[in-house]
C-alpha cells in the first residue's frame, strides 16, 4: 500500500479540506470530529470540485447543483447526484495525515 | 388505489418516485407523450449541444428501473381529455383510464414567434431532447446563428454555439439580458462574457420579419437586417395547461394550486412547471426551474398520501455560461440595494437588500460554497449591518 502525505494534522481546520492530486485522482481530506476522511473531490453528477462547496456536519455540498455527499461514506444523499464518491483510507504518520489509493 | 400522472418529465418522474417511496401498494401510471423515458432538461442547452449523447445530468433511467419500482411508465401516450366527475382520463387512441388521483405534470411549451416565415425549418425552438439533438447536428464552425431572446436558454445556447465556432448574434426586445431571471448588475457581467467571446448582442431589438431565402434567413429587426443560417427562438415558455382548462380546472398562465399542489378540483393535482403555486401572500407564481420540478412533486406526493408537507423552497435557479456558474436565490426586485462582494479570487456574491435592509435575494458567481449561507441569511430575515455584509474578509457563513 502506498501512502501519500497530505498535510500535518495540526494544519487542518474544521470543515476546510486539504486537496492533493495523485496521478489522475483529485482527493480531498477532511478533518471531522472523529478522524480524517478522504473522498474523491469531483462530483459524480457533473464535473465540479467538491472542495469548493459548503461543508458542515460531515457533509459536503456540490458548489454547482447542491447535491450533498456524506464525507465518511462517500454516499450521495440527494439528487442530482446518485453515485457515491470513492473513499480512501487515511492514517497519521509522524503527525502527518496520509492517504492511500490502495 | 390508482394514481395517474400525466406528463413523464422530471416532475412526473419525481411524483411517481416519491409516491412509490411513501406507498408500496398504490398503482402508479406515468404517461408520457414523448418516446423518451423521463429526463431533466438542464443538459439540453449545454452538454447535448456540445456533443455529449448521454450526460448524467439528464437523470434518465432505463425503462426497467421503472418496472423495478412498479411504476407503469407508458411512453408515446398523449392524454387528450380528462373528466373530473367521472375520474377518468382519455388518451389520443381513445383509451379511458380511471384514476383515484390525477397529477398534471405537463410542463410547458416553447413560446413561438408569430411572424410570417417562422414555420421555416431553419427557425427552431429548444424544448425537448429531440430539439436539442437536431440543434446539435446543425451547429458547426462558421454557422451564422441568430438567437431571438437573451433569456437563460437563449444565452446558454449562444454560449455553446460560440464554443463550437458559430458566429452568434443575439436579438433581445428588452433593454438587457435575462430581465426575468437576474438582476441588472449580474446581467451586465454575463453580457460581458458573451461579448468577450465574440458574440454580438442587440438590446431593444425586435424581430419584425423573417424572409426565408436559399442562402439563409433574412431577419428584419428594429436595428436593420441580419442574415442568418439558423434562427433559434428562445422567447420563453407557455404553461401546457390546456387539459386543465378544458376540464374546468382554474388556470391563469398555469394551473392554480395551493402549496400542496392541489387544484381547486377534487383529486386533481398539478406538479412542476405547469403549476402556478399559491404563495403565503395569496399570489400565485409559476416557476420555470429545475428546482420546482425536483421538489414541488414531493409536496404533491405527500398530499396524495395525506401528509402535510407544503412546498416552501426558497426559489433557486442557476445557469452555466462560458465556464462560469451563476446561481440566483430568493427574489430580485428592481428597488433592491445590491451589495457586491468580490473576493479577488474569482468568487463573487451579490446580496439584494429590500427597503427595510433585509437580505431578500442573492446571486453567486463561481461561488457555490456560499449557497447554503445565503439561503440561511435570506430565510432568517434578520437585518444585518450593511458594513458587515460588505466586508469580504467576513465569510458569509459567519453571518448566517
Amino acid at each position: 500500500m502506498v501512502w501519500h502525505d497530505v498535510a500535518p494534522a495540526e494544519d487542518f481546520e474544521p470543515d476546510v479540506p486539504k486537496v492533493i492530486e495523485v496521478g489522475e485522482e483529485r482527493i480531498a481530506v477532511y478533518h471531522l470530529d472523529d478522524g480524517f476522511y478522504a473522498i474523491s473531490d469531483i462530483c459524480t453528477h457533473q464535473y465540479a470540485i467538491l472542495s469548493d462547496g459548503f461543508c458542515e456536519h460531515g457533509k459536503v455540498e456540490c458548489p454547482l447543483h447542491q447535491a450533498c455527499f456524506d464525507i465518511r461514506t462517500g454516499r450521495a444523499l440527494d439528487e442530482p447526484a446518485e453515485i457515491a464518491l470513492a473513499t480512501y483510507p487515511t492514517r497519521i504518520e509522524g503527525g502527518v495525515v496520509q492517504v492511500s489509493l490502495g | 388505489m390508482r394514481t395517474v400522472i400525466v406528463g413523464a418529465g422530471q416532475a412526473g418522474r419525481r411524483t411517481a418516485e416519491a409516491l412509490r417511496g411513501l406507498d408500496p401498494e398504490r398503482e402508479i401510471l406515468l404517461l408520457g407523450a414523448e418516446e423518451e423515458p423521463p429526463y431533466d432538461r438542464p443538459p439540453l442547452s449545454k452538454e447535448i449541444l456540445l456533443g455529449e449523447a448521454r450526460p448524467k445530468g439528464l437523470m434518465q433511467r432505463e425503462m426497467n428501473a421503472y418496472a423495478a419500482e412498479r411504476i407503469d411508465l407508458r411512453l408515446g401516450v398523449r392524454v387528450v381529455a380528462i373528466d373530473p366527475s367521472g375520474r377518468c382520463a382519455t388518451t389520443a387512441d381513445g383509451t379511458r383510464i380511471e384514476y383515484d388521483q390525477l397529477v398534471l405534470a405537463t410542463g410547458a411549451q416553447a413560446r413561438r414567434l408569430k411572424l410570417p416565415g417562422a414555420d421555416d425549418p431553419r427557425v427552431m425552438v429548444l424544448r425537448n431532447l429531440d430539439d436539442a439533438r437536431v440543434l446539435h447536428a446543425m451547429l458547426r464552425p462558421g454557422l451564422r446563428l441568430a438567437v431571438a431572446g437573451a433569456g437563460l436558454i437563449g444565452l446558454e445556447v449562444a454560449a455553446a454555439a460560440a464554443q463550437l465556432g458559430c458566429a452568434v448574434t443575439v436579438l433581445e426586445m428588452g433593454p438587457r439580458a435575462m430581465v426575468r431571471s437576474m438582476p441588472a448588475l449580474i446581467a451586465e457581467r454575463v453580457a460581458g462574457w458573451h461579448r468577450a467571446a465574440g458574440m454580438v448582442l442587440h438590446f431593444g431589438c425586435a424581430l419584425t420579419a423573417i424572409t426565408p431565402q436559399n442562402t439563409g434567413l433574412l431577419l428584419a429587426t428594429g436595428q436593420g437586417e441580419i442574415e442568418a443560417d439558423l434562427l433559434l427562438v428562445a422567447i420563453g415558455a407557455v404553461a401546457d395547461d390546456a387539459l386543465a382548462r378544458q376540464a374546468g380546472i382554474a388556470v391563469a398562465d398555469g394551473i392554480l394550486v395551493d402549496a400542496h399542489g392541489r387544484t381547486g378540483t377534487p383529486n386533481i393535482f398539478a406538479a412542476g412547471e405547469v403549476a402556478s403555486i399559491r404563495q403565503p401572500d395569496g399570489r400565485h407564481v409559476r416557476f420555470e426551474s429545475w428546482q420546482v420540478a425536483q421538489q414541488q412533486p414531493l409536496a404533491v406526493a405527500n398530499a396524495i398520501c395525506g401528509i402535510d408537507k407544503p412546498y416552501a423552497e426558497l426559489p433557486w435557479h442557476w445557469t452555466d455560461q462560458h465556464g462560469h456558474n451563476v446561481q440566483v436565490f430568493g427574489a430580485h426586485e428592481p428597488g433592491f440595494d445590491w451589495i457586491e462582494r468580490d473576493d479577488g479570487a474569482g468568487r463573487f456574491a451579490a446580496l439584494g437588500l429590500d427597503a427595510e435592509g433585509r437580505v431578500r435575494g442573492a446571486v453567486l458567481i463561481d461561488n457555490g460554497r456560499d449557497a447554503t449561507p445565503v439561503r440561511r441569511i435570506i430565510a432568517g430575515g434578520q437585518r444585518i449591518d450593511r458594513e458587515r455584509l460588505s466586508d469580504v474578509s467576513v465569510g458569509l457563513r459567519l453571518l448566517c
